[in-house]
């Protein structure tokens, strides 16, 4: 799947993207990075943009967002009827039991997991068989872990503030 | 100022009791235009006291039980359930009645603050159970939005027949609320108690 370089608006959000690349997200697999300062967009663009475009190329995906303790009352609702014992679990089960159920994703997105879960390598081991393409939000550096997870196979996705029209920011998204 | 409080709430509740009285149980459940006005004017009313995407949200969230009242209508109707021919009519006006009455009642509670609250000649045990609901429900309106928008991202929502996965999907969304809601007030309750029983202790 592809993003194509390009402007992309969000004027509900004040954000205004210039891609400067084009962002091929399944094509070899591989852990994408998108890196930047806070009220940069990073989670719009995951939104408005990423998201969105997976669904029209109907790429089935599994988003962990970065309120995750509001999605956790969702998951626990979607497995309970489909059956899946939660009484009792604990966050990390009930999202365990949750990527298990959802195998017929490619595309794992994550949204500042690591604010929850500094040390999440155990979510690679979970998706090791099914997910080709990690797409993570962060702030840390990536670990060891992290890295052999990605086979090394590492793309660091930048957003940089280029200028500010009033409450309207110009972002940079640049592929390295 | 608690005389002015109970008066404010006194006629809260009187134009509540009088709405459903005339509208929903009353002389004028029948008039279909009466009916179809009503429905117009408090959609126009929450656009004005809150948004545009509030009152679309909120229409959304009483669709499914204004589709399956059409449905459950539609096969009466059909096979002219006790031998009424007016299942059609009636059904309509249910599905205006719905989401009217609905949103009617919850436009008319949010002009009840928690200063009124706070004012009322009830004991602080009474006021926290008060206060924990209010703050309960204000936020579970608006953690309705991001539950549904979730819902729309999970796989096994998406793929199959659409109609299964739309009511799987509304099923998840009222669990989800329900669980937030029971939490939530709760951790309030909770929290609040703490709070003032130190207050009323460092007064001590």
């Amino acid at each position: 799947m592809r993003i194509h370089k390009g402007k992309y608006r969000l004027a509900g959000r004040n954000l205004n993207f210039d891609m400067v690349d084009d962002l091929s997200l399944n094509d070899s697999g591989g852990c994408f990075y998108f890196r930047g300062g806070n009220g940069f967009g990073k989670t719009s663009f995951l939104e408005k943009v990423i998201i969105p475009a997976l669904k029209a190329d109907s790429l089935p995906y599994l988003y962990i967002g970065q309120d995750i303790r509001t999605q956790l009352y969702t998951l626990r609702a979607l497995l309970s009827i489909q059956g899946v014992k939660v009484a009792g679990a604990d966050e990390v089960e009930l999202l365990k039991l949750w990527i298990n159920q959802g195998r017929s994703a490619s595309v794992l997105i994550m949204d500042e997991f690591d604010k929850y879960f500094p040390d999440y390598g155990f979510i690679f081991d979970w998706c090791a068989d099914f997910i080709q393409t990690y797409i993570i939000v962060t702030h840390l550096p990536l670990n060891r872990r992290v890295t052999a997870a990605c086979n090394d196979r590492i793309y660091n996705v930048r957003f940089e503030m280029i200028g500010a029209d009033g409450p309207l920011k110009n972002i940079r998204v640049k592929s390295e | 100022m608690n005389k002015i409080v109970i008066l404010k709430l006194g006629v809260i509740f009187g134009v509540i009791l009088v709405f459903f009285w005339l509208f929903v149980f009353g002389p004028f459940y029948d008039d279909i235009v009466l009916q179809i006005a009503v429905f117009v004017v408090i959609m126009g009313w929450n656009v004005l006291r809150f948004s545009l995407r509030d009152t679309i949200s909120l229409l959304k969230f009483c669709l499914p039980f204004v589709l399956s009242l059409f449905v459950f209508g539609l096969m009466f109707h059909f096979i002219a359930l006790f031998g009424r021919t007016d299942w059609l009519q009636d059904t309509f006006i249910k599905c205006l009645v719905f989401p009217s009455s609905l949103i009617f009642l919850k436009i008319l509670l949010t002009y009840i603050t928690y200063l009124d609250i706070l004012n009322l000649p009830i004991s602080m045990r009474k006021r926290i159970g008060l206060i924990t609901m209010k703050s309960a429900f204000q936020k579970g309106e608006k953690i309705l939005r991001r539950f549904s928008w979730y819902l729309n991202t999970y796989p096994d929502l998406q793929s199959g027949n659409r109609i299964k996965s739309e009511i799987k999907k509304y099923a998840c969304l009222i669990i989800a609320l329900y669980l937030y809601l029971y939490e939530e007030i709760e951790n309030s309750n909770h929290l609040l108690k703490n709070r003032y029983q130190h207050l009323y202790e460092a007064k001590e």
